[in-house]
């Protein structure tokens, strides 16, 4: 479904993305490991067409979508969820979510904010609420259910559990990994928090300064011994 | 009295519908459009090319507003959206750029002298009492708050107005959920001119057509943005609205401040109210 062949990525002069490669093969959910500047923002960016890449090619569904504009990108279905969340403060919840579905019709979009309420429940409640009046858990599950609105195909999740509760997070991992196994969504994520990102994805890939050094189910990078030492905090946590 | 305020609120929606024109473009695009009020002073004179040739006032306003809409688009997309990859800037210096491009053409192909313009409806005034009201002016205070109720229509009941004002919130939230912007800008522009048409219409009877009657409508329109906390739709509206009844009120009583009145109002407004009086309070949880 998504391929990425020799991916540069530059900012200006600067070269920050230094020819990455990620294929999902059988995978449904694929985490990106790395220390803060590894490039991780950088890639989601550029997959959803935020940025354009200086070489290389991504394929989605065999389709090359490296030259294409954000908005067509995601109405292929290709949903980037932000750092920071990005939900729209002063709009409603509603409103929040039905933007989510932009490029989909009223019909659709009434169905698919039935199976995104099904999976936030607590979201049914605040629906004529203004989206800055959430608490951040709240927010994060509006930020993941509009981008839900969008019926994604693959999912770019950048940071989900930043400045969360504990259970908070664990509730949302559960529903990322429903939304893999159950509704077949492809999830590339990238999260700060190694040990449960790798708990729910099936490979994953690690990068140091703009380069892939080490990519293997997670299972093995689990037991990695330099991946343990740097993203895991050492072998007695 | 009643007729002190019913004029100012005449005055005021032409004010607010320059106002509204002004911040929709602001808070959406982050532009401050210089060219509001020469848009609809040349747009006006379109329509002056129809009347004169015998059509009836009235019936001009929706083809002055579709010009309007035509040339917001054209604006958009033959300039701003080309001007926007290279610099910020350079967006608002063309509508600089514009105001004195649309002047010159008018001065030249129409002249520099001042036409009269007839009012959009006939007919004596109407007395209830011993108030006498303008039909004119009755008809600006409609027509506007018909066009606000069809502007909240648009920018709180449709997809594209929704959009619009999530741009207004949070351009690369937006952005990043593949609303497509320029679209949603070309939009705007177009609707903000259609809207500097209708504020033009509503102005030449008052005054009289030339290329500058629009200036000090701008100015005022800025002022009235800026009291209701310049990017609030709203506020703009009854930002236009106050200042156009207390303009008037003061004109009336202490005629010697008149013109200085706008200006030492926003002043002190914003001594109490930093952000305007619908500034934004924002209710954001952190």
């Amino acid at each position: 479904m998504l391929k990425i062949e020799d991916l540069h990525v530059a900012y200006g002069p600067v070269e920050v993305l230094h020819g990455i490669n990620i294929d999902f093969h059988e995978s449904r959910i694929v985490t990106v490991l790395g220390s803060n500047g590894a490039g991780k923002s950088t890639l989601l960016k550029t997959i959803s067409g935020i940025l354009k890449p200086k070489m290389g090619v991504i394929l989605f569904e065999g389709v090359s979508i490296n030259a294409l504009d954000p908005s067509k990108i995601a109405s292929l279905g290709v949903v980037h969820i932000p750092e920071g969340r990005h939900i729209f403060p002063n709009l409603t919840v509603k409103e929040n979510l039905l933007l989510g579905g932009y490029f989909r019709n009223t019909k659709e979009n009434k169905e698919t904010l039935d199976f995104v309420l099904k999976l936030f429940p607590i979201l049914k409640d605040r629906l004529e609420q203004k989206g800055g009046t959430l608490s951040g858990g709240e927010q994060q599950m509006l930020a993941i259910g509009r981008g839900l609105m969008g019926k994604p195909k693959l999912l770019l999740l950048d940071e989900p559990s930043l400045g969360l509760a504990p259970k908070v997070t664990s509730e949302i991992f559960k529903v990322i990994r429903h939304l893999a196994q159950e509704e077949g969504v492809l999830v590339l994520l990238v999260e700060q928090n190694a040990r449960k990102a790798l708990d729910i994805a099936d490979e994953g890939y690690v990068l140091v300064l703009g380069r892939c050094v080490l990519n293997g189910n997670s299972k093995e990078l689990k037991e990695n011994e330099e991946v343990k030492k740097l993203y895991l905090g050492g072998k007695n946590v | 009295m009643f007729s002190l305020i019913f004029r100012g609120l005449a005055t005021g929606s032409i004010y607010s519908l320059t106002a509204v024109g002004i911040v929709l473009i602001l808070s959406t695009t982050n532009v401050m459009n210089f060219a509001q009020g020469d848009a609809g002073m040349f747009l006006t004179y379109i329509a002056f090319i129809f009347i004169v040739r015998g059509l009836n006032p009235a019936l001009a306003l929706p083809i002055v507003i579709l010009v309007g809409l035509i040339l917001g688009f054209v604006v958009d997309r033959g300039l701003m959206s080309k001007a926007k990859k290279s610099s910020h800037l350079g967006m608002v210096m063309i509508t600089l750029a514009l105001t004195m491009i649309l002047e010159g053409l008018a001065a030249t192909l129409f002249g520099n002298i001042p036409l009269l313009f007839p009012p959009l409806i006939q007919g004596d005034p109407i007395k209830i009492g011993s108030v006498i009201l303008d039909r004119q002016d009755f008809l600006s205070i409609t027509a506007a708050l018909l066009i606000f109720a069809v502007l909240f229509v648009i920018l709180y009941r449709t997809k594209i107005g929704i959009a619009a004002r999530s741009i207004a919130e949070d351009e690369y939230g937006a952005k990043i959920l593949g609303i497509p912007l320029n679209k949603i800008n070309t939009f705007i522009w177009a609707i903000s001119f259609g809207l500097a048409g209708i504020a033009g219409m509503m102005t030449a009877p008052r005054l009289s057509l030339e290329p500058t009657f629009m200036i000090v409508i701008q100015l005022k329109a800025f002022i009235a943005a800026v009291l209701g906390g310049m990017g609030s739709v709203m506020g703009a509206i009854f930002g236009g609205l106050i200042l156009g009844v207390l303009e008037n009120i003061i004109a009336y009583y202490i005629p010697s401040i008149k013109d200085s009145f706008s200006l030492i109002l926003v002043v002190t407004v914003l001594l109490f109210f930093p952000s305007g009086i619908f500034g934004k309070r924002e209710v954001r949880r952190a």
